[in-house]
């Protein structure tokens, strides 16, 4: 099958690859560029755990194809943290137990930074519904849901302080 | 209790940097060099006899490395049995042409990559004389039933009896009887079941990442099937996206295959389950339909309780024996009632295989009996709560099913606390609104037991080294899915120790480095794994004593540790850091070149019963027949929380969980296929719909438990679906039986009650 080049920045770095027609591009962050921090959790668009940011928009890798992606500036859960400190929803969701057996976390953190990016004092309300399509079955959603609004109200400090 | 530093603190999970950066490595994120990819081929008919298989075309295509149909690799394998018996290995390992349920494996293919595997697949054709199918589990019950297996369709019969239950009934003053339906749960964990990779190497070793509960026993159940020695099968355990029983053994068709694959190939092997996979081919809770009959006194004294259970298992069973012993124990043992029968039986059907799933076969015995004990409250005009206090089995009393006395039951506060937090009293009273929409609270308890120490080989290992810089490592085999119990055993051994727990580092799960451990099922981690670590805290403990006492010249009782330090209690001045004497034990003394190490390895000495009053509040809508549950208070007697942070995750979890279990979670079966296996269909609680959950603690320091505490994972979800019924009965007057309490059903039971 004929390979399409395409040029992705993720993270930070450039990329430039082949890809199938088909290629997901949940499969060129996994298995080619070995970001497995992108989780898949139904190919389908259900679960939100493949949620990456694409040109500052919270979007689903999985129902993307690498070919749609060609140009854009990505950021993966690998590429929140800033050197050694790290962001401070990362921070949030250690410090209000949002995470339990993590496989969401990612997916949840990358939603949730999209929503604080458009808003940065979201409600509740607000939360709930913008992780509405993230899955979480360990927690029931109360920590994590605690933990954005507790990052929220710290990066607003940051940023007025 | 004696005053703690570490434990009983909300102590932050020592995995939470590599959940939240994208470290953590699930089974699906582990590529080893050289690398095949396979899948299954599975069934479409729900019974079927596989006449004929042809694959050369198949084979002969580039890039395909191997083959491994049903006839040459074991489907299943009796999991408990096997541990038990271990003789009879070669007929336990079931390996034959029927296919018995849709999604059932038939064979699987591995190859270069997963374009290759797609294409070879479809190569690929198996031919089929279909069977009839059976999907009523009281139809295969019956005599002239074809057989889903050779032994017929009864998987097993269980019958008890205590006391005398005519007697219990001639007592009686109210008797009710009513059957109930529970539905097909699914764990749904995020990550689907179903995902590992093996490696079989040419020196006949093999290693495989898989995110079982049990990597022990899976070992165990491996080795079995391979024809292996266990030394020569590893199984490490990566990081683990939420299990909740459906990972409690080997998952069919995954690691045996894969494992089958890589040694045909000699080459790694990965082998994942869709989620659509997950949804149709792997474990699902044990539908049930529970014929109760229940008599009481008019003082609401609980004379006999008559219990008949048919539990459909599906086309194989793994874990079915447990869960009917679990429904039989956990409600005989909640109360003291004299008169008890319990008839189980757990029958073969055509449908998707059944196991363990987050409170075994508790939840739908529960959901019966708090059902009952309600309805006759009602009956006797006695106040739900109280009848629940006059029955209840209190500490000191036997459990009549283990035959171990009660060490510990906080029920009483839980229903005091939790009654205080939902306002019971004033809410019981109100009525429910002349609106389409009525108010109802509800409330039920549970028990559930910690462990299975006396019913199941279940050991449990720890061993500590003291570095020579004062750290620790702890190995241990306790898999953590995500409760946190990782983070639990750091804190035990800190305690014990006096050592920072930023200074302790717990073993990755992995049978080749970790002692024998019987892995994360029954809540009991904490309490199983915490008693192991903390014996062998306690002999390093010791040890650093004994040579603590040399180097300070006093006697070893006369000494404490606090903070890293050594120290003689009358006189703390007379001290040694830690670090130190380590340091001069392994390199300074080159007379002696020790390091202290203690180990631990054996099994509890009791299955205590942790215990949990749950109250929930709902709004349900006369019309559409919608139930919304607007608050849950769920106060859990945990023995002790040695986390408090994490016990309230599971409870809060297990909240979300029991109310999917009450109001929409159920796999839909017809003529064989799940019409719902996918995440849009099935459906799952999400941010928005998930109420407050208030959780409580309760300690009421088990006397065997490590620092007094024993379980909680398990029991967390074990009561909602049955306070949630009793709920919608308060605000709507109409007693649904059948799970899930979907609109329809609501609607239905209101019309009859109107009609
Ligand atoms: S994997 Fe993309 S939404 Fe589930
Ligand atoms: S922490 Fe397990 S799915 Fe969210």
């Amino acid at each position: 099958m004929k390979k399409i080049d395409i040029k992705l920045t993720v993270n930070g770095e450039q990329h430039e690859m082949a890809v199938a027609p088909g290629e997901r591009l949940l499969d060129v962050l996994r298995e080619r560029l070995g970001l497995t921090g992108t989780k898949e959790g139904c190919g389908e668009g259900e679960c939100g755990a493949c949620t990456i940011n694409m040109n500052g928009q919270a979007v689903l890798s999985c129902l993307m194809l690498a070919v749609q992606a060609d140009g854009a500036t990505i950021l993966t859960i690998e590429g929140l943290q800033k050197g050694a400190d790290l962001h401070p929803l990362q921070e949030a969701f250690i410090g209000e137990s949002a995470v339990q057996c993590g496989y969401c976390t990612p997916g949840m953190i990358m939603a949730s930074d999209a929503l604080i990016r458009n808003n940065p004092s979201p409600t509740q309300g607000m939360i709930r519904d913008a992780l509405a399509n993230n899955i979480c079955r360990c927690t029931g959603y109360d920590r994590p849901v605690k933990a954005v609004l507790k990052a929220a109200s710290q990066m607003k400090e940051r940023k007025n302080g | 209790m004696d005053k703690l530093e570490v434990v009983g603190k909300p102590i932050k999970r020592i995995d939470g940097i590599d959940k939240v950066t994208g470290a953590a490595k699930y089974a699906t994120d582990i590529t080893l060099d050289n690398m095949l990819y396979a899948k299954l081929l599975r069934s479409p008919h729900a019974h079927a006899k596989v006449t004929h298989i042809d694959t050369a075309a198949a084979e002969n295509l580039p890039g395909v490395k191997a083959v491994a149909t049903i006839l040459e690799v074991p489907k299943v394998l009796q999991y408990w049995y096997f541990l038990r018996t271990g003789k009879k290995e070669k007929q336990i390992y079931l390996r034959d042409n029927i296919v018995r349920f849709v999604g059932d494996p038939v064979l699987a293919v591995a190859a270069k990559d997963e374009e290759t595997v797609s294409k070879a697949l479809s190569l690929i054709t198996v031919t089929y004389e279909k069977l009839p199918d059976l999907q009523d589990p009281v139809v295969a019950l019956e005599e002239e039933s074809i057989k889903i297996h050779s032994k017929g369709n009864v998987a097993m019969k269980a019958e008890k009896e205590f006391g005398d239950i005519q007697e219990g009934f001639n007592r009686a003053d109210v008797i009710i009887e009513n059957t109930y339906h529970t539905s097909k749960q699914k764990h749904a964990s995020l990550e689907p079941i179903g995902s590992c990779v093996a490696h079989y190497q040419p020196d006949k070793r093999l290693t495989v990442f898989s995110s079982t509960q049990l990597p022990h026993w899976s070992r165990h159940y491996l080795a079995g099937a391979l024809e292996m020695p266990l030394n020569k099968v590893r199984v490490i355990k990566p990081y683990t996206g939420g299990a909740f029983g459906g990972r409690c053994g080997l998952i069919h068709g995954l690691e045996v295959m894969c494992s089958w694959l890589s040694r045909k190939a000699l080459r790694p092997v990965r082998l994942s389950f869709s989620r659509e996979e997950d949804f149709i081919a792997t474990e699902s809770r044990h539908p049930m339909i529970i014929k109760m009959k229940t008599g009481a006194t008019k003082e609401g004294i609980i004379t006999a309780n008559d219990v008949k259970i048919i539990a459909d298992v599906g086309g194989y069973g793994t874990h079915y024996i447990g869960v009917i012993a679990d429904c039989l124990s956990t409600g005989g043992a909640l109360y003291k009632i004299p008169n008890y029968r319990f008839y189980g039986t757990a029958v073969y059907t055509n449908k998707s295989l059944c196991g363990a799933l987050r409170g075994y076969g508790n939840p739908q015995m529960n959901f019966a009996q708090e059902s009952q004990v309600d309805i006759i409250a009602e009956k006797l005009g006695v106040d739900p709560l109280k009848i629940r206090l006059k029955n209840y089995r209190p500490k000191g009393d036997m459990d009549p099913v283990l035959r171990e006395k009660i060490q510990s039951n906080g029920l009483p506060e839980c229903l005091e606390k939790g009654a205080a937090e939902a306002d019971w009293d004033a809410k019981r009273c109100q009525l429910p609104g002349i609106t389409v929409i009525k108010r109802g609270i509800g409330l039920s308890i549970m028990l559930h037991g910690t462990g299975a120490a006396g019913a199941l080989p279940d050991p449990a290992s720890a061993t500590i080294m003291i570095n020579a810089d004062g750290s620790v490592n702890l190995l241990t085999a306790a898999a953590d899915e995500g409760q946190g119990n990782r983070t639990v055993l750091a804190q035990v051994a800190s305690e014990v120790l006096g050592i920072d727990i930023e200074k302790i580092t717990v073993s990755d799960t992995d049978t080749a480095v970790t002692p024998l451990d019987c892995g994360t099922h029954g809540s009991r981690q904490a309490y199983s794994g915490g008693l192991a670590v903390k014996a062998a805290a306690t002999e390093a403990r010791n040890k650093m004593l004994f040579f603590a006492a040399k180097s300070l010249g006093v006697k070893q009782q006369k000494l404490g540790i606090k903070k890293g330090r050594i120290y003689e209690l009358s006189d703390p001045e007379n001290n040694i850091l830690i670090h130190e004497l380590m340091r001069q034990n392994q390199i300074g003394d080159m007379s002696l070149c020790e390091q202290v190490i203690g180990s631990f390895s054996g099994i509890a000495s009791a299955m205590p019963g942790y215990y949990g009053a749950i109250f929930a509040e709902v709004e349900v809508n006369t019309e559409t027949g919608e139930v919304r549950v607007t608050k849950l208070t769920s106060a859990f007697d945990v023995g002790r929380a040695l986390n408090p942070d994490l016990v309230e995750g599971q409870i809060t979890g297990g909240g979300a969980m029991g109310i999917g279990f009450a109001l929409t979670e159920g796999l839909i079966v017809k003529d064989g296929h799940i019409l719902n296996g996918n995440l849009t269909d099935y459906r799952l609680l999400r941010a928005c719909d998930v109420p407050e959950i208030v959780p409580i603690i309760v300690e009421s320091n088990e006397p065997t438990g490590p620092f007094g505490a024993k379980g909680i994972g398990e029991g967390a979800m074990v009561n909602v679906a049955s306070a949630i019924a009793n709920a919608i009965c308060h605000a709507s007057g109409v007693r649904l039986t059948d799970l899930c309490m979907t609109p329809e059903n609501i609607l239905q039971k209101l019309e009859e009650k109107t009609a």
